[in-house]
């Protein structure tokens, strides 16, 4: 028996997959480029301006930190375009996946020790609040349920591919 | 499957479209290039010089403490006495700490006198002592002379230092400061705010960068 294609597997992926791509490419353009600072900054000061708010997590030491500032939002913006492409899926939701883990992981921490911090996710500067935690908790539940799916939806034939000639 | 991917591409391409003109639309205000209403007591170095920190700070808050004791004295000595950053204090006592006010009143009394400095690191260094029991005189007096306290005490009761914190709160309130410290950065009629403790490591090759803008 053939699966419809439209159930609510894949819709998650979908939705997982736009959402989390449109995260991603703003959140990775909007630390390379500052769009709210005018006169735009250079590249190097728009990452080092970033790198400031990594250090606030208290997480890395200061080559670290240099390490993330400086890969973080490319990163975020390939893996963007990634995901919207499609093309080896799995792949790319799964590290999207393990990245959102990790941001979760590191809000929840700075929130429960206290940390007055900015949250650094995008330009804007945004308190860390709850909020946030909720908010990056409800993406990191999104991007596990569309790798999860994907995985899943991988091993059956797609219903709109042509039947398998015997 | 290649026109679904296409679809899909055009779709999150206009709605990535839409969100980056509207959160660049809810940006910041924007500097004219200058700072203005600098009370020259509380500012330090050269106001010719490439970069502008405003750091908006409340005696009573714990990470204000942290920015100035970790970060401040090296900024001091290796950019303001430089000439390459302009440092300006600005009150911004939050309304959850009971004595950030009169702190900040004792600190621009001082700043009249010419004592800023040697008050606000009383201030900071002893702040467990003082938001325990409130005595921020006792706090101030320990780091000024008698007759140096006696002025200080007299324009504290004189009720004219509110006026000159009150508009500290309010241009913090333009920058949206919603937590301290948070420094507002100026270099080149650009500006950069900044909530949150910086280490100095960090924030140099920060301010490096800044000056190297041509």
């Amino acid at each position: 028996m053939q699966s419809s294609p439209f159930n609510l597997r894949r819709a998650i992926v979908w939705i997982g997959r736009l959402v989390l791509a449109g995260i991603f490419i703003y959140a990775g353009y909007s630390k390379i480029f500052l769009p709210i600072v005018h006169p735009h900054p250079p590249i190097g000061v728009a990452l080092s301006f970033f790198a400031m708010q990594v250090d606030s997590y208290q997480l890395l030491p200061p080559r670290g930190v240099n390490f993330v500032a400086h890969t973080l939002p490319f990163a975020e913006v390939a893996l963007g375009l990634l995901l919207l492409i499609g093309w080896r899926l799995r792949i790319w939701a799964t590290i999207v996946t393990l990245i959102m883990l990790g941001f979760f992981a590191a809000v929840v921490r700075s929130y429960a020790l206290g940390l007055q911090i900015n949250c650094g996710c995008f330009a804007t500067p945004e308190p860390l609040t709850i909020k946030t935690v909720f908010r990056d908790g409800a993406l990191a539940a999104l991007a596990l349920l569309m790798t999860i799916f994907a995985f899943i939806d991988a091993r059956k034939p797609h219903p709109w591919s042509s039947p398998e000639k015997a | 499957m290649i026109r679904r991917q296409i679809l899909a591409l055009t779709v999150a391409g206009t709605l990535f479209g839409l969100c980056c003109v509207l959160l660049a639309a809810a940006g910041l205000p924007q500097s004219t290039g200058a700072v203005s209403d600098v009370d020259p007591h509380t500012a330090f170095g050269s106001k010719n010089a490439p970069v502008t920190m405003e750091i908006f700070s409340d005696f009573q808050c714990p990470a204000c403490k942290t920015l100035f004791t970790a970060t401040n004295g090296k900024l001091m000595d290796n950019y303001v006495n430089m000439g390459k950053v302009y440092l300006i204090h600005r009150d911004f006592p939050l309304p959850l700490h009971a004595y950030s006010r009169i702190a900040a009143r004792y600190s621009r009394a001082a700043a009249q006198i010419g004592k800023f400095e040697p008050v606000e690191q009383a201030l900071f260094q002893n702040q467990e002592k003082w938001e325990q029991n409130g005595d921020v005189d006792g706090t101030v007096a320990g780091a000024l002379s008698a007759a140096e306290m006696t002025k200080v005490r007299a324009l504290v009761k004189g009720g004219t230092l509110d006026a000159a914190i009150d508009k500290d709160y309010a241009l913090g309130q333009m920058y949206r400061v919603n937590q301290t410290p948070t420094t507002v950065f100026h270099c080149k009629g650009q500006t950069y705010p900044y909530p949150g403790v910086m280490s100095y490591d960090i924030l140099k090759q920060f301010l490096d960068q800044l000056l190297s803008q041509r």
